[in-house]
């Protein structure tokens, strides 16, 4: 025992000496900017994450303004609301609608609420008389007749206390300017601009019933919690419960945020695993040697295993104080960036979350560095003699790498299908490169071998050197892939959608109307000569089981489906299949068809929620339970507009439901047109529009905070590339200076080597491109018209020009890099 | 085996050092290797170059074959006869010369005869693997082709090496301890191997070695020391310490 532990202690010494000793060595270098960035990105993003949770959690506690909620479509019946009343220690009634403001000649897309005698509930309900004045607490809501408007309606619209407004004829009289609701949390995603009324006014304004979001707040103790979810479930299975002990309704939007990330952070794992392997390269040749040496002087095969490992744990160790720092600085930024989605959100260091990740990334990065300790086990002191390598075993462990990075991505997302895409246009990605190599390094060693040059040589040498080489094309390719992939989602997102919306939806987009609205609209239209492009009818379905489990049984992953489907969805129906959807499974319903029960579920859907064809699907569709059973799956398919439903039914079906029908339809509005949008929404305020402007500038948001959160990706990525190539360049340093010393002993000077040098790099760089685009291109028709229902226009010169760029930085870096190689001489030789 | 050269008719191109010295600085101290040495290097004929370690031998070589620069003397690289000389510096000599290492240098992913034909294929020929496999027969390596470098024995390692070195027929061959790495027997085939090819080829050879048996082998053996560069065999081998051309 005590003669382990003193070996323990000189392994442990030694491995401090080498470390010392190998600190300033390039490899050693670029493993610990590889192993910081990646510390430094996942430390922050976790870090970030945890406090968001954590405000999401705390905030579902202060801003419920209830002890629970219950919102649906429809009005409680007096027997619910009695049910309910004497179930809960209160009640407070409210109602929420989404109509087209309009005031003087000015209009704005608004969220009226209206509320009950005895709201607030809980929580306080705050008010001031003008912009800078105080503000003071009130204890209940607007008193008929009354309205309050928020800050920036009040702002935008020049209003004044006391001014008088209309809203579908009925007059209110502007009294208080509204600052806080304690029930907002519900709507934390809602930005649309904010009223509130009594509820007693809002029959008066005669809205139709099933465009009102009715919403119950409720106070009653924690412990009736279970027995009033029972109620629910029985009675309204459609309606949505939140309570103090559940999930913030913003949870799963930032899980899918924290999922999206994650990706993105696996696609850098990715990155990180091919530096590593490229260093691990020289680590392991080194290593192996320093093994088979301790070994020839008497220590045991495990001396040389434990000193590496040691040394290994003293680099991380070390990195950890600068990478801790750094991460959370990168915290403090992002925390203080999210503040504008997540008011008053934190700075805070959570430790016992910073440990776990650290033991995570350490644990992926002892993978990474697996093969070579793996390497010391089959060491020997015959390798002194002999510098044979076994590749075939290099490439098994490199497969292995690959397999578990792969089976993590799997684990981590929840996007599976959006996961498998790109897993898919990276493995497509790297076969295509190792074909290409084989092929172009094949057939060019064979064209060229007639020809005199260097090229032909060049040739030779990389077919000759084709496993190696193939490992520095393969790092090179799936580097310009991926940062290729990044910038032309960011160029492209943008430019892609919008063009597509104006070139085939109009300028202006009817989302929800009735069958008056519809009407009215046509007769509207055609009188001001206005088209509408497309038109298409759907009811709100809510769905509630899945094979006759609940949403929650079926499947407890979030997805982005399930998160739509938490919410009523928009049910179309039609006889045959519509022209801009392409049958992908199952078949299409006939037009005599008896059975009405079948749907087609759109195929993305499908796989996200792990749904298969003759599943049976419970909706409640205006308060009734109907069920369904899935007999196709269909998918978006371009040029023929983009309306286009998830869930769709037979034509069928509509004599045995009875609902409201709505329809989303599409206009093209010229501007010298504008004006009579205001006379519309005079007439229909409910009636759901957005126009081009208010699309464009909701896009223009979201692009500009994509733009953000993917240029401090790329430049992860740029990072990561360069490390990558360096990296390759460091693994074969010593081969290619004791080449070009081998040429310039058979009478060549350092010119004819720099010379090879960039024909061999220019080769690298156009067999990776070829790869980089086809990967990129591959990546680009499976997710861009999966994601985000858009036709892929990539724009060849934009991306070709990109990859022109990125090539160029990537000889010049290669080249540059490679000095060192060219600086070689026949004394080193002779040296040796 | 055939030759081309005609003792006592100078048809072949030669390297003249007149006054040579080589010196550099340590530590702020000059350290001179040697000083004002005289040699011409003929091609067709072999050399052997002995002497302690740190007399300067390697860098005799790197001068001689206009790798590096003397600190002093000139250096002349002559082509053609008597009657049509040609005289250049001694880095023009680049493209007509060899090198032969202690530690063979051979590349490990390459088999025999790709290291062979490197140097041909690097400069167009497209009959290299021809040209390659000849050379192979050579040195008596035509079963061991399409071997790579460590399954080769040190010994025919040495030998893929003196392929590689002549098979572009070189002028000049400098060779680094050829047979330093290698047993007596292998050592001994080496040097008969390496001087036979080099005669055949009309070659010089310029070998810097510690073995005797090898350097006896050389037509010209000179000893180099901190007294100069001494002849001990060869014509004129009583002009000490200067060795004109002959």
């Amino acid at each position: 025992m005590l003669s382990m532990s003193t070996s323990l202690l000189e392994n442990t010494k030694l491995a401090w000496q080498f470390y010392r000793q190998e600190y300033h060595l390039p490899q050693q270098k670029l493993l610990r900017w590889t192993q910081a960035i990646l510390l430094i990105f996942m430390l922050a993003l976790t870090q970030s994450s945890f406090s968001v949770q954590q405000y999401l959690t705390q905030n579902l506690q202060g801003l419920l303004g209830a002890d629970a909620q219950i919102s649906q479509r429809q009005p409680f019946t007096s027997q619910q609301f009695n049910d309910l009343s004497a179930q809960v220690e209160q009640l407070v009634a409210t109602q929420q609608i989404k109509i087209n403001f309009s005031h003087q000649d000015s209009w704005q897309y608004i969220s009226l609420k209206a509320v009950a005698d005895n709201y607030p509930l809980q929580g306080e309900l705050l008010t001031a008389t003008s912009l800078a004045g105080n503000t003071e607490q009130s204890l209940s809501g607007p008193k008929q007749g009354e309205i309050w408007f928020d800050s920036r309606l009040f702002a935008s619209f020049n209003l004044k206390i006391g001014d008088t407004v209309e809203i579908s004829k009925q007059e209110f009289t502007f009294t208080k300017l509204l600052k806080h609701e304690p029930d907002r949390l519900m709507e934390g995603h809602n930005v649309a601009m904010r009223a509130m009324i009594n509820i007693g006014d809002m029959e008066k304004l005669n809205f139709s019933e099933n465009l009102i979001n009715y919403r119950y707040l409720l106070a009653l103790d924690a412990r009736q919690i279970p027995s009033l979810q029972e109620w629910q479930q029985q009675h309204l299975p459609a309606a949505q419960l939140v309570h103090k002990q559940g999930n913030h309704p913003l949870a799963l939007f930032w899980q899918r945020t924290e999922n999206f990330i994650g990706l993105a952070s696996i696609i850098l794992f990715f990155m990180a695993a091919i530096a590593i392997e490229q260093i691990a390269l020289k680590h392991q040749n080194k290593e192996q040697y320093f093994s088979a040496v301790c070994m020839s002087l008497g220590a045991s095969k495990s001396t040389g295993i434990v000193v590496s490992i040691v040394k290994w744990c003293f680099s991380l160790l070390l990195l950890l104080p600068v990478a801790l720092l750094a991460a959370a600085a990168c915290h403090w930024l992002m925390i203080h960036y999210l503040t504008d989605s997540f008011p008053n959100l934190q700075w805070q260091w959570h430790y016992a979350l910073s440990l776990k990740t650290l033991v995570f990334i350490s644990s992926i990065f002892a993978l990474f560095y697996l093969p070579v300790w793996y390497s010391l086990l089959n060491s020997s002191v015959g390798k002194l003699f002999n510098q044979a390598k076994n590749t075939a075993s290099n490439l098994g462990q490199k497969l292995v790498t690959v397999a578990v990075l792969v089976i993590v991505v799997l684990a981590y997302s929840d996007n599976a299908l959006l996961t498998m895409m790109l897993v898919t246009a990276m493995m497509v990605t790297i076969l295509l490169i190792l074909l290409l190599s084989w092929l172009v390094l094949t057939l060019g060693e064979k064209l060229t071998k007639n020809l005199s040059g260097l090229l032909p040589f060049v040739f030779f040498m990389m077919k000759q050197r084709l496993v190696s080489k193939s490992t520095q094309i393969l790092g090179v390719g799936l580097s310009a892939f991926l940062l290729l992939f990044t910038l032309m989602l960011m160029h492209d997102l943008g430019k892609t959608m919008s063009s597509y919306q104006r070139q085939h939806d109009g300028n202006l987009m009817v989302s929800k109307a009735t069958n008056d609205q519809l009407s009215y609209l046509k007769n509207w239209a055609s009188e001001n000569n206005i088209s509408i492009r497309q038109n298409k009818s759907y009811m709100h379905a809510k769905l509630i089981e899945i094979n006759k489990q609940s949403l929650a049984e079926f499947n407890d992953k979030p997805s982005e489906s399930l998160a739509t489907f938490s919410r009523e969805i928009r049910m179309h129906w039609n006889n045959q299949l519509p022209s801009n959807n392409r049958l992908l499974s199952g078949t299409w319903w006939q037009v005599d068809s008896e059975n009405w029960q079948q749907i087609s579920v759109e195929q993305e859907v499908l796989t996200d929620m792990g749904l298969s064809l003759s599943d049976e699907l419970t909706f409640v569709i205006a308060g009734r339970r109907y069920d369904f059973t899935i007999t196709a799956s269909h998918e978006f398919k371009p040029g023929n507009g983009s309306i286009t439903f998830w869930v769709q039914m037979p034509t069928a079906a509509l004599a045995h439901i009875q609902a409201n029908h709505y329809s989303m339809a599409s206009l093209e509005v010229s501007e010298q047109q504008q004006p009579l949008l205001a006379e519309l929404w005079q007439k229909f305020p409910t009636l759901r529009m957005v126009s081009l402007q208010q699309m464009t500038e909701r896009f223009d948001n979201i692009l500009a905070m994509i733009t953000k959160v993917i240029s401090g990706f790329s430049a992860i990525i740029i990072l990561l590339a360069g490390i990558v190539i360096l990296a390759s360049i460091n693994a074969v340093e010593a081969n290619e200076q004791k080449k070009n010393s081998i040429i310039m002993s058979f009478g060549f000077n350092r010119a004819t080597c720099l010379k090879l040098n960039i024909i061999e790099w220019l080769i690298t760089a156009m067999i990776a491109a070829g790869g980089a685009i086809v990967g990129t291109y591959l990546a680009g028709v499976l997710i861009y018209q999966s994601q985000f229902s858009l036709p892929y226009q990539p724009d060849f010169i934009w991306l070709v020009s990109t990859l022109f760029i990125i090539l160029a930085c990537v000889i010049s870096l290669g080249v540059y890099a490679s000095r060192k190689s060219l600086n070689s001489s026949i004394r080193q030789l002779m040296a040796e | 085996m055939s030759s081309t050269t005609h003792p006592g008719n100078i048809q072949a191109s030669y390297i003249q050092l007149s006054n040579i010295s080589q010196s550099f600085a340590l530590n702020n101290t000059k350290v001179t290797l040697f000083e004002q040495l005289n040699l011409t290097i003929k091609q067709g004929q072999s050399y052997a170059i002995m002497g302690p370690s740190g007399a300067g031998k390697s860098s005799l070589l790197m001068l001689m074959s206009g790798l590096e620069q003397p600190s002093s003397g000139r250096g002349v690289y002559v082509k053609g006869d008597l009657k049509n000389k040609h005289e250049s510096s001694l880095e023009t000599l680049r493209p007509d010369i060899g090198f032969i290492f202690q530690q063979f240098h051979l590349l490990p992913e390459l088999t025999a005869l790709n290291n062979v034909a490197l140097p041909l294929k690097l400069r167009g020929d497209k009959k290299a693997i021809n040209k390659a496999k000849v050379m192979l027969e050579k040195v008596g390596l035509q079963d061991r082709i399409n071997h790579n470098p460590n399954e080769l024995s040190g010994g025919e390692q040495q030998r893929v090496a003196i392929a590689r070195a002549l098979v572009f027929e070189p002028r000049f061959i400098f060779a680094d301890e050829p047979t330093g790495n290698l047993d007596e027997k292998s050592a001994r085939e080496i040097a008969n191997i390496l001087l036979n090819c080099c005669k055949d080829s009309n070659a010089a050879l310029i070998m810097v070695t510690h073995s005797q048996v090898l350097a006896n082998k050389a037509e010209h053996v000179y000893h180099l020391s901190h007294n100069g560069l001494i002849k001990v065999k060869g014509n004129n081998c009583d002009v000490l310490p200067v060795e004109l051309a002959c």
